[in-house]
């Protein structure tokens, strides 16, 4: 039911992910491998310029 | 089209609608129908958020966009991963932890109904435009391809994609969504090691390399700031990450994905994956285009990739002349290209390299008198000329079914969050408030069915023959985005502000952004940014000055 009060509620869940141990973690492994990402790009890029 | 192409065509089709129907099975309740009973895993949301932000027509103009303009497309993707983890660091938690349905919810429990109510307005008019476009738009290009009455391909699509999302819901969608992704990944893997395959023997890969990016296609990063420019590594990492952050932060159609997550940590990595596979996914989309690119190097390109209008331009009087400069211009950029091949020191590719930029200005520019002629541009139709022309029996029907299901994954993303937004923002709050859960459930199918018969109505009616109106539509979105995404910073991160102060700064952020389109050339990503943070500051500007007012009269700050 919709925000039926009588319905047992589900638990909210946040359990830590599966790898590297907590969040903040992973966020920085992303912003970093964004930077390569980009910096591999770049590099592809003027090598391949003419 | 050889009868193995059609044979594979309709089995997809019919193996994908028929895999949504049974996994959306069971879809009885309203929290089951809008939320898949939050029982979704990681890859299954990641997988259907990206077919969902990948329509048919970004699948399909995409390798001409590398064709045409190169591989700067890719930057305007960089801001993804940085708005990935913002949102899952702040939006995914609270809205989880909201318990909403939709995220407009969330915003009368921080702010007020009236907040809510212009918000969910926004967003109203911002996706059933666009709804319509994401069926008009594939359909014309399918049907031009296909041989289809247009009106027949735009029905055939939506009745398939109401079916599939009013019976099984948003379960049906997100499970459909993953099988094409699978099969789009290995129809675009088979499309490259064709283009490379069909290259003459004497041009290897690295030469195809080589030669696309001395055709100056393979720029993927271009580190100039300009106002008015695009796609630049700063458009990329600020003005795109300021739109990507409102489309998968405030946009119910990306948002209602991952409220669909069994935890906040399955929501999150849904998001995270997005992050780390959709750019590379895009880089090697444009790719494609670049070496379809250096494939029509060697072999002679239509003087117009769109075939109906290269059958009017042939009847024309100065048809004649113009193939003949172009076909003129593509012998001397044949000869340049391997002129560049053969040059073993930098004069002598330097001087392949004007040579070949001289026989591509006299190719641009017959095309661009071709095309005044036709009076429709073709990018969209030089990836699919590639298929339909040099492609495998079989692989064509793979290839354009995957193209008719990116399609549907996209219109079914966007009529399922249209008739939660519909019912949950609208009907249930203004009208009906304390209605069974059958009746609501009851009520989602019908919301599912009126938004996609309203599609197909807005497709049929002005998708042929208004290509201005389409490219304006696919403007909408940004008109409005940057407006929604400040309102979710104020509710978010910003206590101090109460409704009545948000409202009056979404209104403010409105005009902003309307005053840039109109008074300014700043590029449309910039739009975003400026909506945004008008909005915050108006917001707070209105917050201060009550604050102080209410200290000096007693009376409650803020709303």
């Amino acid at each position: 039911m919709i925000d039926d009060p009588n319905q047992p509620q589900k638990p909210i869940l946040d359990e830590p992910p599966p790898i590297l141990g907590t969040w903040p973690r992973v966020y920085v492994f992303v912003l970093i491998y964004l930077a390569i990402v980009i910096f591999a790009f770049y590099l592809f890029t003027i090598h391949f310029r003419p | 089209m050889t009868p193995i192409d059609w044979v594979v065509l309709f089995a997809w089709l019919i193996f994908l609608v028929s895999y949504g129907l049974w996994r959306g099975r069971g879809s009885n309740t309203v929290d089951k129908f809008l939320l898949a009973g939050k029982t979704m895993p990681w890859w299954a949301m990641g997988l259907s958020i990206m077919a969902t932000q990948a329509s048919a027509i970004t699948f399909i103009s995409t390798p001409g966009q590398a064709y045409t303009d190169g591989m700067r497309f890719v930057q305007f993707y960089f801001g993804l991963p940085i708005a990935m983890v913002i949102l899952s660091a702040t939006a995914v938690p609270i809205f989880h932890r909201a318990k909403v349905y939709t995220a407009y919810e969330y915003l009368e429990k921080r702010f007020d109904a009236k907040t809510r109510s212009l918000v969910t307005l926004t967003f109203l008019i911002s996706r059933c435009a666009q709804s319509g476009v994401a069926l008009a738009a594939p359909s014309i290009v399918l049907s031009v391809i296909l041989g289809w009455p247009f009106q027949f391909t735009t029905i055939a699509m939506g009745a398939l994609v109401i079916l599939y999302t009013a019976s099984g819901g948003i379960k049906a969608v997100t499970y459909a969504d993953v099988q094409q992704m699978a099969v789009i990944f290995s129809a675009l893997v088979l499309a490259l090691i064709i283009a490379i395959s069909l290259l003459p023997a004497d041009i290897s890969f690295v030469d195809a390399v080589r030669l696309a990016g001395a055709a100056g296609k393979l720029n993927a990063v271009e580190t100039k700031f300009d106002w008015n420019d695009r796609y630049t590594l700063w458009t990329g990492l600020i003005g795109s990450t300021f739109l990507m952050l409102s489309y998968f932060g405030t946009d119910q159609s990306q948002v209602q994905r991952y409220l669909t997550g069994k935890s906040i940590g399955q929501s999150r990595l849904s998001l995270l994956f997005n992050a780390v596979a959709k750019v590379p996914m895009q880089f090697f989309i444009l790719f494609i285009g670049a070496m379809v690119f250096v494939f029509f190097l060697f072999v002679k390109p239509p003087l117009v990739f769109h075939p109906l209008q290269m059958q009017q331009l042939a009847a024309t009087a100065e048809y004649p002349s113009l193939e003949a400069r172009h076909t003129k211009a593509f012998d001397d950029r044949q000869t340049a290209a391997r002129h560049y091949k053969d040059a073993h020191d930098p004069v002598a590719r330097a001087a392949a390299v004007a040579e070949f930029r001289s026989a591509q200005q006299a190719m641009d520019s017959a095309h661009r008198d071709a095309i005044k002629l036709t009076h429709e541009n073709d990018t969209n139709y030089i990836f699919l000329s590639f298929v339909t022309h040099y492609l495998p029996r079989g692989i064509i029907g793979l290839v354009l079914g995957v193209i008719f299901t990116a399609a549907m994954s996209a219109i079914s993303g966007e009529i399922n969050s249209l008739a939660t937004v519909t019912v949950i923002d609208v009907y249930r709050r203004h009208f009906k408030r304390d209605a069974s859960d059958r009746h609501y459930l009851y009520a989602s199918r019908v919301a599912t069915i009126f938004w996609g018969s309203y599609a197909i109505v807005f497709a049929t009616i002005f998708g042929r023959g208004f290509g201005a109106l389409i490219e304006a539509v696919n403007l909408v979105g940004s008109y409005f985005y940057g407006t929604m995404l400040g309102v979710f910073v104020l509710a978010f991160f910003v206590k101090r502000v109460g409704g009545t102060a948000a409202f009056i700064g979404a209104i403010a952020g409105e005009a902003a952004i309307v005053a840039a389109s109109k008074l300014t050339n700043m590029a449309f990503l910039w739009w975003n940014v400026v909506g945004c943070v008008v909005v915050i500051v108006v917001a707070l500007a209105i917050s201060y000055a009550t604050e102080r007012e209410s200290t000096e009269t007693g009376l409650p700050v803020g709303s």
